[in-house]
């Protein structure tokens, strides 16, 4: 195999992608999909911790409050953000619809020590951002109820569960299990899924428009077209998978073990990018190679993702801190499949070329 | 009829070519795959999924504390020395020492102790739950009951707690009218225990197991009795709505994929020259050719509600997403150059499109910005709300309208001429827009193509609402109105692109001035035509105002939207084409500084 034959058809292809200006689509893509996230973060912060909201905390929401439980009544009293109302259910309800209330509470007469519970019904306006907001702060108050009952009754209970009490509280919500546990490793195989759908059009392309013929009448055999194109693949995969990195440094996001990071992207990139090359020159037609290219991709991450220390768990533990130290064999690991999957790449070009 | 015969012909042969692929090559391949994909599932469903596996390292002093983190596979546990002061210095996040838990500074620490409270509440719900007298494990039930309030989407507008009293007064609220007849909320019954431990039991299920919770979500769910412990008191899970998103709308994308395919493969190589020569008309070829990809589509819906036996109503909804799916499948087919661009183009339409579905619909049940998908209807028939004819119209009216524009261009542009070009997508784009002017009335279709492009110019709008509603409030209305005008500028350009592109009339400063006047009056004809019949609701609020500003008096805005594209025209007049960037800035400027005076009053 002529090396800088490979080389050359490597450069005309990731020229061509820059002149197609395609590259720039897939990054576009990538920043969309950036955004997405941020937006699930923002919209959901918003509704499952109300503190989020700056303007509404140290709002005072008014409630209505039917009945005569004057603890849970104590309760709402004493919490800041409410202004409970004793009042009749008619006038509670009608106001509730008015919007003058934000909730309106009807607990059960029923005593601490009953053998019955409380039941509290709980009327909040419906398809309101509000209601959620107002729910979780319910859910606080109702939740310090249900333990002040609960040791009213703790004689009646037959295990207890062993006490671990925080030394400090923590944050109600905080996101770095969602970024580091789902976010990173989406964004950084994004470009493998891009890769990997890349080599198959720039093969089957090459078959379907009759431009192999002419590619094949120059010095380069198809096996070095094909490592060519490979390469081109392999070697976008590192820019854009960095180009995430530095963002997520840049928006104070700390990736622990960077360059291992990079390296187990590329490697496990590079195992998709042959599996895709080698369906693609079989069988040389786009659509059924992205179709059933796509379909053994899931095939092969669900399969990764069900075994422990796989390679995006190791991801996940470098980017958060406190890898295994045998990541390095794992990353072995793939680095064999890797050359393997080239071995059966180029068995397959030369099968599709005498044939 | 006869034009019936040639779809029917059409559509035969396309189905003949589809099933030509599935070759003998193929189908052995597929099918083992299919059982292989099976097979795969079910074994990660039992051995789960291991992406944060030994996330936090934890130290405990005593074993007993492993029934708390029990196998939650995030955690490593390690035995703590008695004598350990520092818990950092072992590489630890967390530590329980004598029933204390420690954690290490810094965001990990508070996300492993954020987790292990977590796990900490299922064990402590999991005792509970074995005990004899459940009431006095869970002495508090809450009955939850939503009042519908006419208010909505004015009450939330800039996500402000507008209906609420800002400060809670001293004395109770006095309703215009009192509610007459309410019964007052039933009791639990001692009998009803053991069906409660049950459901209990059921709940906690569904939270624990990672996939058996997304495969409950589409199975009719038991209503917990209305009845919930306070620690599950939380507005149901938005996540959920994602399910959806994979389970109809991926599988129409994907065979959407197909019929893209087969556009492009009678490009390639002029392949379908001789179909284009034959006297069959181009809207019979494209349809034909769509119609066993259309009823295909249609054909797994119903198989998949089937499947989660969901009400057939769900059907109505997705009719709309199979048709734009299709529109744009059939212009991306025909104005990609090469796969590599047919790739990137589709997957980066259909990023768009599934947030455009998505986004809204996270917010079933909780806003009504919510409707603007049509997923959303299709959540609320199989959660048993049902919709309204007048839900349905609001959701789906882009949908329809955007494809159906979109399938009238392309078929427009169905020749030879413009199939086999190989300018680049924004050439090929004025080329198509340009095929729409006609020589003699051309001040007609500048109207019709202004006014053909307000629909998307919608959507692109609600899309913006959609994503920036939930800022903070002056920055995110600021956003949505620089993005407002943006796109209002780059489609009124469209009228002098396809005017460029036809190359008659010449661009003299006369027709410049005739056809500002012309593009702003078509806009604004579009954008009122297509308010009053769609989105009023949004409209109504402050960002309806953003986004619509210019309804209001009707000259003041014909006005606007004449200057404005009279600076892109002039722009384009002075320096070509080439400037027509610069020209769209210019008026996206000017229309903005218009924007923030208008709504100054709502500012500051």
């Amino acid at each position: 195999m002529n090396l800088s034959l490979v080389w050359i058809i490597a450069k005309k292809e990731l020229r061509s992608l820059g002149s197609e200006k395609t590259i720039i689509l897939a990054i576009l893509l990538q920043l969309f999909i950036a955004m997405f996230s941020s937006f699930l973060m923002v919209g959901l912060s918003a509704m499952y911790d109300p503190s989020m909201y700056g303007r509404i905390t140290g709002i005072q929401y008014g409630v209505g409050f039917v009945g005569n439980n004057s603890v849970l009544f104590d309760l709402f009293e004493r919490d800041s953000s409410f202004k409970p109302y004793k009042m009749d259910p008619g006038l509670a309800l009608g106001a509730l619809k008015e919007r003058k209330l934000a909730a309106v509470i009807w607990p059960s007469e029923t005593s601490p020590d009953a053998d019955d519970p409380v039941t509290v019904t709980l009327y909040t306006i419906s398809n309101d951002i509000q209601s959620t907001v107002i729910e979780v702060k319910i859910k606080d108050i109702l939740l310090e109820y249900e333990d002040i009952l609960r040791d009213v009754r703790k004689e009646r209970l037959d295990y207890h569960p062993i006490k671990v009490t925080p030394s400090r509280p923590v944050a109600q919500n905080s996101f770095y299990e969602f970024i580091y546990g789902l976010l990173i490793p989406m964004l950084l195989f994004m470009p493998a899924i891009i890769s990997a759908g890349l080599v198959i059009d720039l093969i089957t392309e090459e078959h379907q428009q009759q431009t192999l013929d002419t590619l094949r009448s120059t010095p380069a055999t198809l096996e070095e077209i094909v490592c060519g194109k490979i390469l081109a693949c392999i070697a976008i995969i590192p820019v854009q998978a960095g180009l995430w990195l530095i963002l997520l440094t840049v928006n104070g996001i700390r990736i622990v073990s960077l360059v291992e990071v990079l390296l187990h992207v590329v490697f496990t990139s590079a195992a998709l990018i042959f599996i895709a090359a080698t369906i693609a020159v079989y069988y040389r037609d786009r659509t059924k190679a992205q179709f059933i290219f796509s379909t053994s991709v899931i095939i092969v991450l669900l399969l990764l993702l069900a075994f422990p220390s796989n390679p995006v768990n190791l991801i996940v533990l470098l980017a958060s801190g406190g890898a295994p130290a045998y990541h390095w064999a794992v990353m072995g690991a793939m680095i064999a499949g890797c050359l393997i999957l080239s071995v059966i790449v180029r068995n397959m070009v030369k099968k599709v070329e005498y044939s | 009829m006869e034009a019936l015969s040639q779809l029917l012909t059409i559509a035969r042969w396309e189905i003949k070519r589809f099933s030509g692929t599935m070759t003998r090559d193929l189908l052995p391949v597929a099918i083992v795959l299919l059982i292989l994909l099976v097979a795969v599932s079910g074994f990660i469903t039992e051995k789960g999924i291991h992406l944060q596996d030994g996330m936090y390292r934890i130290g405990v002093d005593s074993p007993v504390y492993l029934d708390i983190i029990g196998n939650d596979p995030r955690y490593l546990v390690y035995s703590l020395p008695s004598d350990i002061q520092n818990i950092r210095s072992m590489g630890l996040d967390l530590a329980i020492r004598d029933g204390s838990l420690l954690r290490t500074n810094g965001d990990k620490g508070a996300a492993a102790q954020k987790s292990f409270e977590r796990d900490y509440q299922s064990y402590v719900d999991h005792l509970y739950r074995q005990q004899e007298d459940l009431f006095a494990a869970y002495p508090v039930w809450i009955d939850s009951e939503y009042i519908v309030s006419e208010l909505d989407f004015l009450a939330t507008q800039g996500g402000q707690q507008v209906a609420a009293p800002r400060r809670a007064t001293e004395l109770p609220p006095e309703p215009d009218e009192p509610e007459t007849d309410i019964a007052p909320p039933s009791g639990i019954l001692p009998a009803d225990m053991d069906e409660l431990r049950i459901q209990l039991e059921q709940e906690a299920a569904r939270g624990t197991d990672q996939l058996g919770r997304y495969t409950d979500i589409l199975k009719q769910q038991e209503a917990l009795g209305e009845l919930r412990i306070p620690s599950m008191l939380s507005p149901p899970l938005p996540f959920d709505t994602i399910i959806f998103i994979f389970v109809f709308i991926f599988p129409l994308y994907f065979s959407s994929q197909f019929f893209m395919m087969s556009i492009m493969n009678e490009r390639t190589l002029r392949q379908g020259e001789a179909l284009i020569a034959s006297p069959v008309h181009p809207v019979i070829i494209v349809f034909g050719k769509m119609i066993p990809y259309a009823g295909g589509m249609l054909l797994i819906v119903i198989a998949i509600l089937f499947t989660v036996k969901a009400d057939i109503t769900a059907i109505l909804p997705l009719i709309p997403v199979i048709l734009f799916f299709l529109s744009f499948a059939l212009f991306i087919g025909m104005v990609s150059r090469s796969y590599k661009e047919l790739s990137f183009i589709s997957i980066f339409f259909s990023t768009i499109a599934t947030s455009y579905l998505f986004f809204p619909s996270i917010f079933a049940n909780v806003h009504i910005v919510s409707l603007l998908s049509p997923v959303t209807l299709v959540v609320h028939v199989i959660d048993g709300t049902g919709y309204t004819l007048t839900d349905y119209f609001y959701s789906t009216a882009l949908f329809y309208l955007t494809s159906i524009i979109l399938f009238a261009i392309c078929i427009k542009n169905f020749h030879e001429e413009q199939l086999f070009t190989e300018k680049s997508l924004l050439d090929t784009l004025a080329m198509y827009l340009g095929a729409l002017v006609s020589t003699r009335y051309w001040f007609l279709s500048l109207i019709l193509i202004t006014i053909m492009t307000i629909p998307f110019v919608f959507m692109a709008q609600m899309m913006y609402l959609v994503l920036f509603f939930n800022l903070p409030m002056p920055f995110s209305l600021i956003l949505i109105m620089v993005l407002a005008a943006f796109t209002e500028e780059m489609v009124k350009a469209a009228g002098f692109v396809a005017l460029i592109s036809h190359r008659l009339p010449v661009l003299t400063w006369k027709v410049v001035v005739f056809s500002s006047v012309l593009i702003g009056f078509g806009f604004l004809l579009g954008e009122k035509l297509l308010l009053f019949a769609t989105i009023s609701q949004i409209a109504d609020s402050i960002f309806g105002a953003a986004l619509f500003l210019s309804i209001g008096l009707l000259w003041i805005p014909f006005l606007l939207h004449t200057v404005t594209v009279l600076c892109t025209g002039t722009v384009l007049k002075i320096w070509g084409k080439n400037a027509l960037p610069v020209g769209i800035a210019i008026a996206t400027i000017v229309h903005t500084v218009y924007n923030l005076y208008m709504l100054k009053g709502w500012l500051w």
